[in-house]
């Protein structure tokens, strides 16, 4: 088939050749690795782009949705994480020193950065707005969602299973454990962990400092993230 | 605070990372990271291994407006014209010169220089920093490494006094490497034996870190090359060349 278009082309194999370039086009960016995708953005091309969306798009709302508690606000979020990443495609390095920069961590990064902002936002509007309306939660942006979210603490000890370091992690006290799942999947600062854990600031800040090394630990030795 | 201890440096970037890095201290981190390469590097890693974390979050379906939304702020106008398969021709075209040899070689340098010069962003984007500050370009050294058919195929770059070295892989195909093997940046001085760089990526773009700095580790380097290996820490280049290229200062 290919042969007689390259050697009789005609004028109504046109339209049909142009129609097969957007098919290969399509197809070939569904070969394509994310990796190759984001590289595929950086130069401009936006189908790429697009495909990057259609493939992470649940996984990185899933993020927001846990972060920020609420649907809208996670849609508002992830709006502008994508602008983002269209914008700073370029700036995506797949190896630093040799190792590998898994593009999915990249992209969640750059979510959990706008989530966080957005957070931060939030509490200092809340701070501002408490002594009006301390008892009026009517608009409440948190909790709105339908489904019950998995907790924190489930998360984490899922995650550790799914990257098989449950038992190097294990050796970790729960509390520490605890308060690393809280800040990472709720967003929570140093103060809010302490707060909803019911132990001193001090405390926590060590136990999170000591669950980050722990981690750092963990995964270098199962060879995921040295 | 003097921002030189490695430990201080990597819990900040733990706690960016992680998000517990709050208010004034978060906002100098980041000054900090458009700084430093170094320093974005270790965020780097830590994003890599705090992102295993969020793999077992549930997907969610956002609606179907969050990708017009997306798509109305970020299609290029006019997107029917402009159509993206135009770019790699354009960029095909800026190596077509390189097609004959060693003239295709300083064609590809001199063509890569020249896009330097006009549009720096495209190539460096961890040392626009630098560029930002001045009309002219940071004192670097500078190489464009192709195939035996003179095809572009890496751009390696480093501040003539930084430590980092940004690996660009040029064009939409990978370079070709199987999964025992990987790609090693070599330096080959005039008057002394080649010296390995780093890990180069099959495609997309990459940082290495020199054990000191460029001006100090490259300035009799006249030639770079990349090889295939199948060892950890080959002593010596293989003889498997995948590109090469000359090394140039550019100041």
């Amino acid at each position: 088939m290919d042969a007689s278009r390259t050697t009789r082309p005609s004028p109504r194999n046109d339209t049909q050749a142009g129609t097969d370039a957007i098919l290969d086009r399509m197809n070939r960016n569904i070969l394509m690795s994310l990796q190759e995708l984001i590289a595929g953005a950086a130069r401009g091309d936006h189908a790429c782009f697009a495909q990057i969306y259609e493939r992470t798009h649940m996984h990185l709302f899933g993020v927001a949705v846990r972060m920020l508690g609420n649907e809208q606000a996670a849609e508002d979020v992830l709006q502008e994480a994508y602008v983002s990443i269209w914008k700073n495609a370029g700036g995506y390095r797949s190896s630093v020193d040799g190792q590998e920069i898994q593009p999915i961590t990249w992209l969640i990064a750059i979510v959990r950065n706008k989530a966080l902002d957005a957070l931060r936002a939030r509490t200092r509007r809340r701070a501002h707005e408490q002594p009006r309306a301390a008892d009026s939660d009517a608009d409440d942006e948190a909790d709105t969602t339908a489904d019950p979210a998995p907790s924190a603490a489930h998360l984490f000890d899922q995650a550790m299973q799914a990257l098989r370091i449950e038992g190097c992690m294990s050796a970790l006290d729960g509390s520490f454990r605890q308060s690393l799942a809280l800040a990472y999947y709720q967003g929570l600062s140093h103060t809010e962990v302490a707060a909803q854990m019911n132990a001193p600031l001090g405390t926590v800040k060590a136990w999170i400092r000591r669950g980050l090394d722990k981690l750092r630990a963990c995964l270098g030795a199962q060879g995921v993230a040295p | 605070m003097r921002y030189t201890d490695p430990r201080l440096l990597d819990a900040l970037a733990s706690s960016y990372a992680l998000g517990t890095l709050d208010g004034g201290a978060r906002r100098r981190f980041v000054r900090l990271m458009r700084d430093r390469a170094d320093v974005r590097d270790v965020v780097a890693h830590w994003e890599q291994r705090l992102g295993q974390l969020a793999l077992s979050v549930p997907q969610r379906k956002p609606s179907p407006e969050l990708w017009r939304a997306i798509a109305a702020r970020t299609q290029p106008v006019d997107a029917s014209r402009r159509a993206p398969q135009a770019r790699p021709s354009r960029w095909t075209g800026w190596l077509r010169p390189a097609g004959f040899g060693f003239g295709g070689l300083v064609a590809g340098l001199i063509a890569a220089s020249a896009l330097f010069l006009t549009v720096p962003g495209i190539f460096i984007t961890s040392d626009q920093l630098a560029m930002r500050s001045g009309e002219r370009l940071p004192q670097s050294y500078v190489g464009v490494l192709t195939d035996a058919e003179g095809r572009g195929g890496l751009l390696v770059s480093s501040l003539r006094y930084g430590r980092t070295v940004t690996l660009k892989v040029l064009g939409a195909t990978a370079l070709p490497v199987s999964g025992d093997e990987r790609l090693v940046l070599w330096a080959m001085p005039a008057d002394a034996a080649p010296f390995a760089i780093g890990t180069v990526p099959a495609n997309g773009a990459g940082t290495l870190t020199l054990p000191d700095t460029s001006e100090k580790l490259l300035s009799k380097v006249s030639r770079l090359v990349v090889t295939r290996e199948r060892g950890d820490s080959p002593a010596m280049p293989s003889a498997d060349v995948v590109l090469s290229g000359a090394c140039a200062k550019l100041w």
